[in-house]
């Protein structure tokens, strides 16, 4: 009896020292990750939004009623930003676009301008294959054909649109194309842009 | 037992890859191109050296019914620790290293050489034989990597080598999962040749 108890008790102290290290470091590191996640997303912004006009851009979030949320199965929320000019004329909108990919749900920032056309995109976050689903990261490899479309034609070249999906990754890019579609249909139905089912 | 063996064995005598044939699932996974796998061998040799200190310096104070999971909870602390860091400070590296490092702690790699080497040695041989046998992985995970992203991508260390015409229509099961499999096989038939051969017996 006495042996479990010695064994149990060295077991534990292993634990204990171990559990202090990772909470001290966690607490040191976990402000600096909060910080970086969120410039990250501001770079990402700044240069996606740039797509709809160069100069001085505001940003302000938006609160659209009647705004369904198409990100509801992976527990994730449509937020809108619209974006304006220096004069305050809005240019257009920013979202996030969240969708189950291979390995992960990928963040994929998307602008729209007002009549609906997507003209810039950039992924924020992607766990896919490395070296596969991954390359969904490089805008040469795939979203490089999405400025230009609308809810309507987004669509993977073997679901019967006109985007190439990435060589053994379309899991991967009928994600992206997805959520990024579906998020546009939400904005439509909500009457921020033009689209099916769109009150304007 | 010279120090300088202890370092050195780690790279070809007793490659971890090719010779242990431990590490099969980082060696699989994270190949399919150069950069990854020097990432992946770059963050197992250091958690292989932390633990191997460690394990090496507490080798009498931890008992051996135990051993196991104490070797178990030092390893996952060390990666995580290295998760958290390289996440705060290196997070270029972090965004395409993330989805590998906590499959560090299944590394077999680390846990063979803490329960095989580690246990019985001097710390200053087993923090020599956490160096060697990492460099051992790391370059065998680059020799891997070269072959499959080469014929898989048409690139080296994300340079194109092959041109454009190829990349477009690479060898694409290079760096798919049965591509890996297949290569696996015949880089360890070659040394197994050559393990052969340098025995002088081939019958």
């Amino acid at each position: 009896m006495g042996e479990i108890f010695k064994l149990g008790f060295i077991l534990m102290f292993i634990a204990v020292i171990a559990a202090v290290a990772l909470g001290y470091v966690n607490s040191i590191t976990e402000p600096v990750i909060a910080e970086q996640k969120e410039q990250a997303k501001l770079d990402a912004m700044i240069d996606v939004a740039t797509s709809l006009a160069a100069g001085e851009l505001t940003f302000d979030s938006l609160s659209v009623p009647g705004l369904e949320n198409p990100y509801a199965p992976v527990d994730e929320t449509l937020s809108v930003v619209s974006v304006s000019d220096s004069t305050g004329a809005e240019l257009g909108y920013l979202f996030v676009a969240y969708g189950r990919g291979y390995s992960s749900t990928i963040q994929t920032m998307v602008a729209v301008d007002l009549q609906g056309s997507v003209t810039g995109t950039t992924i924020l976050f992607q766990q896919e294959t490395p070296g596969l689903g991954a390359n969904v990261s490089n805008p040469q490899k795939f979203l490089y054909q999405f400025p230009g479309e609308t809810g309507a034609t987004l669509l993977l070249a073997k679901d019967g649109g006109s985007l190439d999906a990435i060589t053994g990754s379309t899991i991967t890019s009928r994600a992206v194309t997805d959520s990024v579609r579906d998020g546009l249909q939400a904005l439509a139905a909500a009457g921020l842009i033009p689209g099916e089912g769109g009150a304007l | 037992m010279s120090a300088m063996n202890e370092l050195t064995k780690g790279f070809f005598k007793e490659n971890p890859i090719f010779k242990q044939a431990l590490g099969m699932c980082p060696f699989l996974a994270v190949t399919s191109s150069v950069e990854n796998a020097i990432g992946m061998g770059a963050a197992a040799t250091f958690v292989l050296v932390a633990s191997n200190f460690l394990v090496s310096l507490f080798r009498k104070a931890i008992p051996a019914k135990v051993r196991i999971p104490a070797y178990i909870v030092i390893i996952a602390t060390f990666v995580t620790l290295v998760d958290l860091l390289m996440n705060a400070y290196v997070p270029a590296l972090h965004r395409n290293l993330g989805i590998f490092i906590p499959l560090i702690v299944v590394n077999c790699i680390i846990l063979g050489r803490a329960e095989g080497y580690a246990n019985k040695n001097t710390v200053f041989h087993s923090i020599l034989d956490g160096i060697g046998m990492g460099i051992g992985f790391t370059l065998a995970m680059v020799i891997m990597a070269t072959f499959r992203e080469i014929l898989g991508n048409g690139s080296w260390l994300n340079i194109n080598l092959l041109g454009e015409a190829y990349q477009n229509q690479p060898l694409l099961i290079a760096i798919l999962a049965p591509g890996a499999f297949i290569l696996m096989g015949f880089i360890l038939g070659f040394f197994n040749i050559m393990e052969k051969r340098r025995k002088g017996g081939d019958k």
